[in-house]
């Protein structure tokens, strides 16, 4: 029954339609007077908007024995204003139905709400009053910081997180900030008081270097009057950009065995540092780790999952940060499976780095980030945060103009000499979370490297 | 406010189709929603509704395995698909050139799957199933907090009373003719609504959908569901239970039967739950997060379930040394006190769904699934403009009225995690 009775093939593939133009939204620019970089694009459609604050205030700059400082200073912006109590304020947001979250990364942390349009103005002005006087209150800041230990001891049971933090920890040398888990530790948070929350605050939030980006159903004119106020009584000097020196703890594979007594799966995760996203490889390396792990239909998915039946799931990817992140295998399986699927993870990282990928994979690849570029810019926030890392990156405003000839320029030698730059399946750190006694033998075996046992608790708590 | 085109065509296969024009962004989405979930499962078969929606991307009589995924990534396009009580969606969102493809793909599972099914496929897809098991409730914290729920809120012998991923021991058992008698009953015109939802035109979009789908024949009306579904909308009592597991915190889940999403009823129970537990300045994060200091997070829901009764959940996670118990009488004082609930908390409630509903459907892939929900449930997709519009009528007596019905000690079910334990 393969050909219908309408005159059609239905065992022929529809050829694509007629292409439609897509742009990314127009954007203006506007440098303030006070040094705060004003970035609106206009989407006209659905009337809302979404507007973020990026803040020149990563984790990266903070040091280690006050990691996690950023991110807790990010949170404990809810504590309050000069003028609103954190409950007060929490009511004077959600009455006009303003969803607003600080998240701190590595580079930035980034402010951000979301609203219907005709409530940007309320929205803008209760931003820029929590950001710009923010009181961190005592009462409000402890549980805060209560909180977020919490947090921390529920990374520590949770084995995706678990594992996560392991491989940050195995693949960076210790000092390297990103070693360690952005939130940080019990030890490097219990101690800090509101203070140097406060503190942190008034030297990294500043409006010279910070930029606001707003998308959505707006006035850009209107947007950068509004901006005028934001943290205009912080004038002076911006921040200066942290320095990274990125070095790997080690570039000898090895196995690191975290041990979950009775664990069903193990989590894991096998890596080492990868590359920055200023790189010149970044276009190269989108392709080459889309063929890889990046996608459903990618190697890595369809040998451990629609081969291999061992996990839900598995992916690759490159951290592409400031400075060189991660790039990382990630999945979780069964435990009796877990050294086969180890084996089968390193022999798809070996073949690619070895053979390169294909014609026809790489022109696959290329077609999936061209394609798929207009439908991660549907949304108001989708496009604001792409912009914010224009920001972040200090990439030109028309960077986006030309995103797509980059990806389609790349050619299967440049991916392969890309990977092979990138991917060093020698230097691996293995890690996986499981239990030891079912695991530590068959992942011996493998001959990937020796093999340590740690106890989650002793090596991260 | 809310102005969403939604236009109905019904095929003579029985195939109901919405269409939904907006040509902001040259992209396309297809939704298609079954009505046939875990709820449709018979005893010996729970969890097979999920596992036949796995073998829905396994390929079908012109598209081989792997090629529905590599076809729609090579378009630039994403996809998945979803398995929930009442039913199981598909959906892609393609660059707009690209519909036919999609559309393509849809008709060709829905009519011509049995011919490419394998055992080999089976046996493959049911391992993975079980990974995904292992790695969404046994390796995880509290990962198995919605299977012990339900079975405290539904009795057994209720469609709900098994959870979504069901048995392991059931899928094992599973075969490939289940495989063709689950397809042949459920996975029909008749059962089905297909959304588009973007830059497209309508003629075309209906010639293509004709085409495509017109062929496959209607089923057989669909069978009742099957268990008993028809149930008191309370519990009739308080019933508990309490784990030691691995979990790092204390945590303390409640739950309650509700009416039906297609109630007017449930509206009350929408409003009540977002008073509770939606923002900072909700009921649960006011009192139990910031004032009591007891709980470091919590969390309200109401699940819009259709089969005669739905279900009204919150939990609280608390701190190292909470004693759940404090958790637990925090949280009931907090329920009952809803009857003195006041305007302007309604209100701020309402704005806060009301700016994550807009903002959820400036994706033309979230439009189209709430279309066919709408649909779905029902037959009345433009009810998309008007679902914020309903709970504005809800009244504070309305809400009194709930928290007296369904909020009380009668209707409670209380699970309880403490640390400690084996797994």
């Amino acid at each position: 029954m393969s050909v219908a009775s309408h005159g059609f093939d239905r065992a022929t593939v529809p050829l694509p339609g007629e292409i439609r133009q897509f742009d990314f939204p127009q954007v203006r620019s506007f440098d303030l007077d006070t040094g705060l970089s004003v970035r609106v694009a206009r989407m006209p459609g659905l009337p809302v908007v979404s507007a973020s604050l990026i803040l020149e205030a990563g984790e990266t700059g903070v040091p280690a024995d006050r990691a996690g400082l950023a991110v807790l200073t990010g949170d404990a912006l809810q504590a309050g204003t000069a003028r609103r109590s954190g409950a007060e304020l929490a009511e004077a947001l959600e009455r006009v139905g303003v969803g607003l979250a600080a998240a701190t990364g590595w580079d930035a942390t980034t402010v951000s709400l979301g609203c219907l349009s005709e409530r940007l103005v309320d929205a803008v002005e209760l931003m820029a009053e929590v950001v710009g006087e923010a009181s961190f209150e005592k009462e409000e800041f402890t549980r805060i910081r209560q909180q977020r230990l919490a947090t921390i001891q529920q990374r520590l049971m949770d084995p995706r997180r678990l594992a996560d933090d392991a491989a940050a920890h195995f693949i960076f040398a210790d000092g390297v900030a990103y070693s360690r888990s952005a939130g940080g530790t019990r030890a490097s948070i219990g101690g800090v008081e509101r203070e140097q929350a406060a503190e942190y605050a008034a030297s990294h939030y500043r409006p010279a270097g910070a930029g606001l980006v707003v998308a959505g159903d707006v006035d850009p004119d209107a947007v950068a009057r509004l901006a005028g106020p934001l943290l205009a009584h912080r004038g002076g000097e911006g921040v200066a950009r942290p320095a990274l020196v990125v070095e790997p703890r080690s570039r000898e594979r090895a196995v690191h065995l975290l041990h979950r007594p009775g664990a069903v799966q193990s989590e894991i995760r096998i890596g080492h540092v990868g590359v920055a996203r200023s790189s010149d490889d970044f276009f190269a390396l989108s392709v080459l780790n889309t063929v890889l792990g990046g996608a459903f239909t990618s190697r890595l998915n369809l040998n451990l999952r629609e081969r291999n039946g061992f996990t839900y799931g598995v992916r690759s990817s490159f951290g592409f940060r400031r400075h060189p992140g991660p790039f990382r295998v990630a999945t979780a399986v069964a435990t009796e499976v877990t050294a086969d699927a180890v084996r089968e993870a390193m022999s798809e990282l070996d073949g690619i780095v070895r053979d390169g990928p294909t014609d026809a994979e790489v022109q696959a690849a290329r077609d999936y980030i061209v394609g798929v570029f207009p439908l991660r810019l549907e949304t108001t926030g989708q496009v604001a945060s792409r912009i914010a890392d224009l920001i972040v990156h200090r990439f030109p405003d028309d960077y986006y103009a030309t995103y797509r000839d980059r990806v389609a320029a790349v050619t299967t030698a440049d991916a392969t000499d890309a990977g092979r730059r990138a991917i060093r399946p020698e230097e691996m750190a293995v890690v996986v979370v499981g239990d030891a006694d079912a695991l530590r033998r068959p992942l011996e075996a493998l001959e990937l490297g020796p093999v340590q046992v740690h106890d989650p608790e002793v090596l991260l708590g | 406010m809310l102005s969403i085109p939604a236009h109905r065509h019904t095929l003579d296969n029985g195939l109901r189709v919405v269409l939904s024009r907006d040509s902001a962004a040259p992209v396309v989405a297809v939704n298609l929603w079954y009505g046939v979930g875990s709820r449709n499962e018979r005893t010996g078969r729970t969890g097979f509704a999920h596992l036949f929606e796995h073998m829905m991307f396994q390929g079908s009589a012109h598209v081989p395995k792997n090629q529905h995924f590599e076809l729609i990534e090579r378009a630039g396009g994403s996809l998945n698909g979803s398995t929930w009580f009442d039913r199981t969606n598909y959906f892609e969102t393609v660059p707009a050139h690209h519909l036919e493809l999609a559309l393509w793909l849809e008709a060709d599972r829905m009519g011509w799957l049995l011919p490419a099914m394998t055992q080999e496929k089976l046996d493959n897809q049911r391992d993975v199933v079980k990974n995904e098991k292992k790695w969404r409730y046994d390796n995880q914290p509290y990962g198995d907090w919605d299977e012990r729920l339900q079975a405290l809120v539904f009795p057994e012998g209720h469609p709900y009373h098994h959870s979504v991923i069901g048995s392991m021991e059931d899928l094992d058992a599973a075969d490939l003719d289940d495989v063709a008698q689950f397809f042949r009953t459920y996975y029909v015109p008749n059962n089905a609504v297909l959304t588009v939802c973007g830059d497209f035109e309508e003629d075309h979009a209906l010639t293509l959908i004709d085409r495509l789908f017109g062929e496959i024949p209607a089923g057989d009306p669909l069978p009742p569901i099957l268990g008993d579904w028809d149930i008191p909308l309370r519990i009739g009592t308080t019933v508990r239970e309490r784990v030691e597991a691995k979990v790092p915190l204390p945590r303390v889940y409640m739950a309650g039967r509700v009416p039906p999403y297609t109630s007017d009823a449930f509206y009350p129970a929408y409003v009540a739950s977002a008073l509770l537990g939606t923002g900072r300045a909700s009921r649960l994060y006011s009192s139990l997060v910031r004032e009591k200091k007891i709980a470091k997070d919590i969390v309200t829901y109401t699940f819009p379930l259709v089969t005669g009764t739905s279900i009204f959940l919150l939990w609280a996670t608390g701190y190292p040394g909470t004693e759940p118990a404090a958790l637990e009488q925090a949280l009931v004082t907090e329920l009952q006190a809803v009857d003195g609930v006041r305007q302007e908390e309604v209100d701020r409630a309402i704005a806060l769904i009301e700016t994550s509903f807009v903002k959820d459907i400036e994706q033309v892939g979230e439009r189209a699934d709430l279309l066919s929900m709408y649909e779905t449930f029902f037959g009345e997709p433009e009810r998309i403009n008007t679902e914020i519009e309903r709970l504005r009528e809800v009244t504070l007596d309305d809400l009194r009225d709930f928290a007296g019905h369904h909020l009380g000690e009668d209707n409670r079910a209380i699970l309880t995690y403490v640390p400690g334990g084996g797994q």
